[in-house]
């Protein structure tokens, strides 16, 4: 009699209705489509992420990072925004500058930046230009007056090694050479040792954390001439902002407008999404999770030895910078053309 | 530093870094065997486990151990079925195939096990040596240069076609035309992608090598309805013959070693590129020049002993200034990084056991992969005997699942069928596929270093000491068959229509 109560007992706690109190991520997969190959930057952040996320996520799901790579992006971008189920178990991370191509309205563009179902991002990153310490261009003035310009490397036109450039260009009216077609990043530095150009443009995180620029600082072998942080970024206390340098120069409000749209992608990051149509409860839970699990000191300890650096923007900050950047006037849309080195009529 | 030596080898031998050795070799062993699936994605893949590992030696044992015998393991599948085991090992199916359709795997095999080994002896040796002179070693080319290097590349292969050097040309400039699809870097316009995502990417090397010779040599299977080394199992050529190979041609490999290296130190360029020159500069030596493509053991000697010296090459940049020579370098960076090692000239002062140690798993690595291959070669030699139908089954899953594994994209899938379908006429109309596949390799470079090279010096480049000395070597190369031929002083043979 015992016996049969008991199993009675296991029955109704295994029956659907009792179950229907279990969360729902419990013994799903939860999958990431990353929208480059393994091992690019891009992947590391979330695949860090997936072994801290699920401790997060009531029922604790299994994360798997699945890599769909291709188009900067784009194809991942594509493919998650347009799945058939928007059940809140496939997400996304993707580049930040994707809207470019939105709002250049490329027809290839099969989502809206701004129905995404933003879940944060892990790192924003800022911007730097140097310049060989060896050329006569010693500031932003100087590249102002220059008679030649100065030749700066960039890998392609989607790159922020061009469109920083072009941006200088477009607000402090400095004139950049851009000699693009390196095939990564590091090609373009040993082309600045060779001679065969002068600067580039990327991220700050990286100037400080890798080789070569280690040992260029070490023997004053670059400069830096500029950043694109809203504060000057502390390691470079004494590098003018393009916000201090835009009210030097009297930069009038259009040019201004692009860069706060332009500028934007380093605020996004490195973005996770989830497709619209998510339930809303389930998309909360992927925000408090994420919130959660990127100040986990263990997946902060970690990172910071795999050298990636956290700095995270939230779900909410990503929402309405979305809508921020898509709002751009067709005149800003028309400025920024001519940034990604699109033909404007 | 000669402590440092020594200690290098000491810390590789020691536990737990051995038994590290021991598992990326193993991997390595089996990533290299299967076609499509490369050292590269392999890499990415394993990245994560190296996490765990907390010392820089036993990190890179696993590593870079499983990243030194993919090449070796790739040449086997080349030569065994002429299907490419890695992207790097394509060069081997001209004449290692024909080899095994003779009934020679063995020695084949033998040649190429071998060749690899001294090849990685020596990438490990110059990575040892040029630790002094790394910096000018690396600086030497610029934009200019590499891109008539590119050319010259192209030139070399397309010349070794033969009667029908034209035909070989013209493959090449297709090749060329080919890697043009894609977004073009320099104005981000799309060339040829009819509206298709798949295509933004350029066309990827592993699904069209592996369409372009695999496919073709299925179908010839099929066709024949025999095994690979024909109806006659004859007794198996020895494996120990390919080996005495290698000294009978010792400067050859020496050779074709340094060229690897080279190969590998230049940015960009790397064990894709080298296989074929290599290829090029070890049939062009041939006495009998209708031999190649036939079965000439020369042509499995060179590109084997190339493509296994590169990664020593690689290593020299990525070590000396934190500039990777290539994409599984870029990773091995990453994984420098993580065991808190920063590579650079301080590293070169301060943990120089670590480089050592990495010369030294270069080499254990492939004295362990070549006794373990040496145990196994006849029966895998034996595997050419097994009928084709049999064979074939398994030779198109790997075939398939190895392009797929290039993006995980059905596009890749369909890239394997086009290319097979135009390999299989090429064969049959006797067009020769490397300066195509050369073509396609070396396109996207070739483009973006003459787009650099005007923007970064208008078109003074050109008269470049160093540009006009490669362009005079280019034109020599071709011209010198036929001038010889109409001078009429030797009675020069070209290659027959080897490739």
């Amino acid at each position: 009699m015992k016996s049969t109560a008991l199993l009675l007992f296991v029955f109704l706690l295994w029956h659907p209705a009792a179950q229907a109190q279990e969360p729902f991520y419990k013994g799903k997969n939860l999958t990431i489509v990353v929208g480059t190959k393994a091992g690019d930057v891009y992947d590391l952040y979330p695949r860090l992420l997936a072994e801290y996320w699920s401790k997060y996520i009531p029922g604790n799901p299994n994360i798997i990072i699945q890599n769909v790579a291709g188009a900067a992006s784009l194809i991942a971008a594509n493919q998650v925004y347009n799945l058939g189920k928007p059940d809140g178990l496939t997400l996304g991370a993707i580049y930040p500058a994707l809207y470019f191509d939105q709002l250049t309205k490329r027809p290839e563009v099969k989502f809206d930046w701004t129905k995404f179902n933003w879940i944060g991002s892990t790192v924003r990153s800022n911007h730097l230009l140097y310049m060989r310490a060896d050329t006569p261009y010693k500031s932003m003035k100087d590249v102002r007056k220059a008679s030649t310009a100065p030749k700066c490397g960039a890998t392609g036109t989607a790159s922020t090694g061009y469109y920083m450039p072009k941006l200088f260009e477009e607000t402090l009216g400095t004139k950049f050479d851009i000699v693009a077609g390196y095939q990564a990043g590091q090609d373009i530095d040993l082309a600045v040792e060779r001679g065969e150009v002068q600067c580039r443009a990327f991220t700050i995180t990286a100037y400080f954390a890798r080789e070569p620029f280690i040992s260029w600082r070490k023997r004053n072998f670059v400069r830096v001439l500029i950043q694109t942080g809203k504060k000057r970024d502390e390691k470079l206390s004494d590098v003018p902002t393009i916000y201090e340098l835009m009210d030097r120069y009297k930069t009038p409000e259009p040019p201004r407008r692009l860069t706060t749209v332009v500028l934007a992608a380093g605020d996004f990051g490195r973005p996770i999404v989830a497709p619209p149509g998510v339930p809303a409860d389930r998309v909360k839970i992927l925000r408090d999770g994420f919130a959660k699990a990127i100040r986990d000191p263990n997946l902060l300890k970690e990172a910071d030895k795999r050298q990636l650096e956290i700095d995270p923007t939230s779900s909410e900050e990503l929402e309405s910078l979305a809508k921020e950047v898509i709002a751009a006037t067709p005149e800003v849309v028309e400025r920024m053309k001519k940034l990604i080195g699109q033909e404007t009529k | 530093m000669i402590e440092a030596f020594v200690s290098g080898f000491w810390q590789v031998l020691a536990w737990p870094a051995f038994g590290y050795l021991l598992i990326g070799i193993t991997v390595g062993f089996f990533v290299g065997l299967l076609p499509g699936i490369g050292g590269l994605a392999t890499l990415a893949l394993m990245l994560p486990f190296s996490y765990t590992i907390k010392e820089p030696v036993p990190a890179f044992c696993f590593l870079l151990g499983m990243l030194a015998v993919t090449g070796t393991t790739g040449d086997l599948t080349s030569i065994l079925f002429g299907i490419p085991g890695e992207g790097s090992s394509a060069a081997l199916i001209l004449d290692g195939y024909p080899m095994s359709k003779k009934g020679e795997a063995g020695r084949a095999l033998g040649a190429a096990i071998m060749s690899s080994l001294i090849g990685s002896v020596v990438g490990a040796l110059a990575l040892a040596l040029s630790i002094p002179i790394m910096r000018p070693l690396v600086l030497l080319f610029g934009s200019p240069e590499l891109f008539i290097i590119v050319i010259m590349g192209i030139t070399f292969i397309g010349t070794l076609s033969g009667r029908s050097m034209m035909k070989g040309l013209l493959a090449g400039g297709a090749g060329l035309m080919l890697a043009a699809i894609g977004v073009d870097p320099q104005t981000g316009s799309l060339r040829y992608t009819f509206g298709n995502l798949y295509l933004w990417d350029r066309l990827d090397l592993v699904p069209v090598v592996v369409g372009l010779f695999a496919i073709p040599e299925i179908v010839d299977l099929a066709v024949r309805g025999t095994s690979i080394a024909g109806s006659k199992p004859e007794k198996l050529t020895g494996v120990w013959d390919g080996v005495v190979d290698n000294f009978r041609h010792f400067w050859l490999v020496m050779r074709c070693s340094l060229i690897g290296v080279y190969f590998g130190v230049l940015p960009v360029l790397g064990a894709n590129v080298a296989q074929w020159i290599s290829y090029a500069h070890a049939v062009r030596g041939l006495k009998d020049k209708n031999a190649a493509g036939k079965g000439a053991v020369e042509g499995v000697l060179g590109p084997g002993a190339a493509t296994t010296s590169t990664r020593g090459g690689d290593l020299i940049p990525t070590v000396a200034f934190g500039i990777p020579g290539s994409g599984s370098m870029a990773l091995l960076l990453g994984a420098l990084l993580i065991v808190g090692l920063q590579p650079g000239p301080e590293m070169l002062k301060t943990r120089l056991d670590v480089t050592f140690a990495m010369v030294w798993i270069l080499i254990i690595a492939n004295i362990i992969v070549c006794g373990v291959c040496f145990l196994i070669l006849n029966q895998l030699a034996a595997l050419t005997f097994i009928r084709g139908h049999l064979l074939i089954p398994f030779l198109l899953f790997f075939v398939f699942i190895g392009s797929f594994t290039a993006n995980n994209s059905y596009g890749d899938l369909i890239v394997t069928l086009i290319f097979g379908v135009m390999g299989y006429l090429m064969v049959l109309f006797q067009w020769p596929r490397p300066p195509l596949i050369l073509g396609v390799t070396l396109g996207k470079i070739a483009e973006n270093y003459l787009w650099i090279s005007t923007a970064a010096y208008g078109a003074k480049w050109l008269l470049f000491p160093s540009v006009v000395i490669l362009i005079m070597i280019t034109i020599v190369t071709v011209a010198y068959p036929t001038i010889k031929e109409r001078t009429g002083r030797a009675r020069y043979e070209r290659p027959g229509d080897a490739i």
